[in-house]
C-alpha cells in the first residue's frame, strides 16, 4: 500500500455564511467553498458542515475519511471545562446543540471547535500581519464585536473560555441602563448601533452599514459624523486593551473593522487618548482569516498526531 | 576519566528532587527521602553527604517511638543561603530576609524617603544592611535579591518608568546603583505582579490558575496570572490600568499624564474629589474612608463612586481576560467594607461576575512575592539543570578528600 497524503478539514461558521476548506498537513488550503448559513438553525447547520466536507472531498478527489483532523470555528465562547458553547446570538439553537458531539459522531474523535475570532487571530499569527508578534489581538467588528487574544505566542481563552468577549466592555452607555449589563460596548459599535445612530442624527434612509459607507463616499456629512462617533468608542476600547495587556499589534477585522474609513479614524483618535504608541493594522487575510486559522490549527494537530484515531466514518466505509 | 555530561545532569536532577523533598517535607529521614524521591539508598547517601558539606542541610534529632533502630532526621539548614525581598512603595519601604527554605527570619519597614530618587536607594541599602546585621547575617550570605517597585522597569536603562508616585527614579539606573549598594545583583519586578505572586504562594490565591489582582492604594494597578505565568505584555506594561479610559475624560491633560482612571481613584484623586465635593481638609484618602464610616455624607459619596469606578475597571478586566478569581489588594482594596461595595457594584456592571477575595497578606503581599521570586531564583541557581555546565555549585565549605 502506498503512503497516502494526509489532509485535514476546516470550517468557519458565521451567522450569515459558512466557509469550509480541505487543507494539507502544513495547514495550506487545497480547496475551499463558501455558502450561506442554513437559516433553519443548529441541527441543519451541523449537517451543512458535513455536507461541505463531502463536496470538498469530491473536488479534491479523496475520501473524506482521509481528512484526519477537523477544526470548526464557532461564533461563541467555548467553556474549556465543559465544552459548552455560549453567547451565540446569530444561529438559532446552537447554544443547546452539542455541536462537538455531533461532529465527532460524523468525523471521528479528532475534531475540535474553537471561537471563530480566536481562529482569525491564529490565522493572522501564522500567515498574516501578526506573524512577528508574541502579544497581539484580533478585533472583529461587524454585526457584533469580538476579540481573539494572543499572549506569549499562545491563544488566550480565559478561565471560562470567554476572554475577549469585549461586546460586554463597560464602554459607552451606563452598563446598568440595560438588562444584565451584557453587550454594552456592542450597543455602541455593532452594526445595528451604527444604523440606529445614523437615523437618530437625521440621516437619509440607510438600511445597512454598507449603505452608510456608500453615502460617506458621496460626501454625506451625517455618515462622516456617525463614523467619527463610532471610531471614538472603538478607540476607547483599543486604549482599554492596550492598558490591560500591552499588545504589540491590534489587528482590525470583521466586515466593519477592515474598512479603512473606520480604522483610519480610530488610528487618528488614538494619540490624544494614550501617551504611548499603539499599533493597529487591518487584517491581511480579510474575511478568510478565520478559515485560514482553522486550517492552520487543524494542520498543526495533524502534524502532532498523524495517525488517525479509529472513527465511526472509517469503520463505516471500511 | 572525565565524567560524561549525562551523569552530571542525572546527579543534578537527583539533587533537585532531594532538595525539593526537604523543602516540602522536613524534618525527614534518609529512608523516607529515598522513598519520596525514588532514589537508591546509595545515591541518597551521596546527596545528603554533599548537602551536609555544603551547609545546605542539618540533622535535627532522630525518629522515636518505635522499637528498634532510630533514624536521623534532616531539614534544610538556615545557613544554606539567604534571600532578601524588598518592597519599595510610594509611602512604605519594606524589607524581609528569609532562609533557603523560605522561613522569614526578619522583616522591617519604614516610611519611604519622600525625596525619592537616590535618597530612596540609600534608604533601601541602609534598611537592608540593618536587617542583615541585626540577624547576624553577613551580606555575602545573601544570595538572591528581588525588589518590588511601582511602574515599569526599562530593561535598557535600568530606570523605573511610569511610577508617578515616587519621584526621581525615571532617570536613575536603579538596577545598577542598587546592585552596587547591596553588593549583589538585584532583580526588579513590578509591585503588583509580586503582590499577586505573594497571594499565590502564601495568600488567598493558592492553587488558582487564572487570577487577576487589582490593587488600589496610592495608585491603581493590575496583575494577571494565567496558566502558571505572569502576563507582562510586549514592553512589561501589561496591567497599567491607571490609564484605562474610565471615570473621566481621557482627553484631559491629567488623564494623559497620570492616567484617566488613576486620576480619579488613586489616593490623590480620592482626596481631590472629596475637596471638590465640598469636604473639609484631609491629609490622605484613608481619612476620607474613615469619615465615610463615621457618617460624613460627602465622604460616603466619594467612597461609593470610587467603588463604582473600581467595579467598572473590574468589568473591563472580566470582559477581556475572563479570570477565575479577582483579588482586591492595596491599602484601599483590602478594606472589607470597600470590597463589599465593589462586589455589589460589579453584579450590576458585569454580565459575568467572578468570585472576589480581598488580599490576605495585605501590605506584606509585595514583599512576600519578592521573597518567593528570590527563592525560586536561588533554587534555580543551586539546582537548575540548564545552568549546570556554566555554573557549578559554589561550595560554601571545603571539599573533603574523599571527593
Amino acid at each position: 500500500m502506498t503512503r497516502e497524503t494526509a489532509y485535514c478539514f476546516a470550517a468557519d461558521l458565521g451567522g450569515t455564511k459558512l466557509a469550509a476548506a480541505i487543507a494539507d498537513a502544513r495547514g495550506g488550503i487545497v480547496a475551499e467553498l463558501t455558502e450561506p448559513t442554513d437559516p433553519r438553525g443548529a441541527a441543519h447547520v451541523a449537517e451543512q458542515i458535513v455536507a461541505c466536507a463531502d463536496k470538498l472531498a469530491k473536488t479534491v478527489g479523496i475520501e473524506i475519511t482521509r481528512a484526519h483532523h477537523v477544526m470548526v470555528g464557532i461564533p461563541g465562547a467555548i467553556d474549556p471545562r465543559t465544552g459548552r458553547v455560549s453567547l451565540i446570538p446569530n444561529i438559532a439553537g446552537l447554544e443547546d446543540f452539542d455541536v462537538l458531539g455531533f461532529l465527532r459522531g460524523r468525523f471521528g474523535p479528532d475534531v475540535a471547535i474553537e471561537n471563530d475570532v480566536n481562529l482569525a487571530m491564529l490565522g493572522e499569527h501564522a500567515l498574516g500581519c501578526a506573524s512577528h508578534c508574541r502579544n497581539a489581538a484580533f478585533l472583529s467588528l461587524g454585526t457584533g464585536a469580538g476579540l481573539g487574544l494572543l499572549i506569549d505566542d499562545k491563544l488566550f481563552r480565559g478561565a471560562r473560555g470567554s476572554a475577549g468577549e469585549i461586546a460586554d466592555l463597560p464602554i459607552g452607555r451606563d452598563p446598568t441602563s440595560h438588562p444584565s449589563a451584557s453587550g454594552t460596548f456592542e450597543l455602541e459599535v455593532g452594526s445595528l448601533a451604527i444604523v440606529e445612530r445614523y437615523r437618530r442624527q437625521g440621516g437619509a434612509a440607510a438600511a445597512t452599514v454598507r449603505d452608510i459607507f456608500r453615502l460617506l463616499e458621496q460626501g454625506d456629512e451625517v455618515a462622516a459624523s456617525v463614523l467619527d462617533t463610532t471610531a471614538r468608542w472603538v478607540a476607547i476600547a483599543v486604549v482599554t486593551l492596550q492598558s490591560l495587556l500591552d499588545l504589540d499589534l491590534i489587528v482590525f477585522g470583521g466586515s466593519i473593522g477592515v474598512r479603512p474609513e473606520l480604522y483610519e479614524r480610530v488610528r487618528r483618535a488614538l494619540p490624544a487618548l494614550f501617551s504611548r504608541p499603539i499599533t493597529i493594522a487591518p487584517s491581511q487575510l480579510g474575511d478568510r482569516a478565520g478559515l485560514i486559522g482553522a486550517a492552520w490549527a487543524a494542520g498543526q494537530a495533524l502534524r502532532q498526531n498523524p495517525e488517525p484515531a479509529l472513527s465511526p466514518l472509517t469503520s463505516r466505509s471500511g | 576519566m572525565p565524567t560524561p555530561p549525562i551523569a552530571s545532569v542525572t546527579r543534578q536532577l537527583s539533587r533537585r528532587s532531594v532538595f525539593e523533598a526537604l523543602l516540602h517535607r522536613s524534618p525527614i529521614s534518609r529512608a523516607d527521602l529515598a522513598k519520596v524521591t525514588s532514589l537508591s539508598k546509595q545515591t541518597m547517601s551521596e546527596v545528603i553527604d554533599a548537602f551536609e558539606q555544603q551547609g545546605l542541610v542539618r540533622s535535627v534529632g532522630r525518629t522515636s517511638g518505635n522499637v528498634g533502630r532510630t533514624a536521623v532526621l534532616y531539614e534544610l539548614s538556615p545557613d544554606g543561603g539567604h534571600v532578601l525581598g524588598i518592597d519599595l512603595g510610594a509611602r512604605r519601604l519594606t524589607v524581609a530576609l528569609a532562609d533557603i527554605a523560605g522561613r522569614v527570619l526578619a522583616e522591617a519597614d519604614e516610611p519611604t524617603d519622600s525625596r525619592g530618587g537616590a535618597w530612596a536607594l540609600d534608604q533601601i541599602a541602609r534598611l537592608s544592611d540593618r536587617l542583615a546585621r541585626d540577624n547576624h547575617t553577613h551580606p555575602s550570605r545573601i544570595r538572591s535579591i528581588v525588589m518590588a517597585t511601582p511602574g515599569v522597569v526599562n530593561p535598557k536603562s535600568g530606570a523605573i518608568e511610569m511610577a508617578p508616585n515616587i519621584t526621581g527614579l525615571d532617570h536613575l539606573n536603579v538596577v545598577g546603583l542598587l546592585g552596587e549598594k547591596l553588593g549583589s545583583p538585584v532583580v526588579l519586578e513590578n509591585d503588583i505582579n509580586l503582590a499577586l505572586l505573594g497571594e499565590i504562594w502564601h495568600g488567598c490565591a493558592q492553587n488558582v490558575d487564572n487570577v487577576a489582582f487589582l490593587a488600589l492604594g496610592s495608585g491603581v494597578g493590575l496583575g494577571l496570572y494565567v496558566n502558571g505565568r505572569l502576563v507582562r505584555g510586549e514592553n512589561g506594561a501589561a496591567g497599567e490600568i491607571g490609564y484605562l479610559p474610565i471615570g473621566g475624560d481621557p482627553l484631559q491633560a491629567e488623564s494623559r499624564l497620570q492616567g484617566c482612571l488613576e486620576y480619579q481613584i488613586g489616593a490623590t484623586g480620592v482626596v481631590r474629589r472629596y475637596r471638590e465635593a465640598g469636604g473639609s481638609d484631609v491629609d490622605s484618602e484613608r481619612q476620607v474612608f474613615e469619615r465615610a464610616q463615621s457618617g460624613d455624607a460627602i465622604a460616603a459619596c466619594v467612597v461609593d463612586e470610587t467603588a463604582r469606578l473600581t467595579a467598572l475597571a473590574a468589568a473591563a478586566v472580566i470582559a477581556t481576560v475572563d479570570p477565575q478569581l479577582l483579588v482586591l489588594g492595596g491599602s484601599v482594596g483590602v478594606r472589607v467594607d470597600f470590597a463589599d461595595k465593589v462586589a455589589r457594584a460589579l453584579l450590576q456592571l458585569s454580565a459575568r461576575p467572578v468570585e472576589i477575595r480581598t488580599s490576605t497578606l495585605g501590605r506584606r503581599a509585595g514583599v512576600v512575592g519578592a521573597l518567593s521570586v528570590a527563592l525560586r531564583r536561588l533554587h534555580d541557581e543551586f539546582f537548575g539543570v540548564a545552568e549546570l555546565a556554566a555554573r557549578p555549585l559554589p561550595p560554601p565549605t571545603q571539599r573533603s578528600a574523599r571527593q
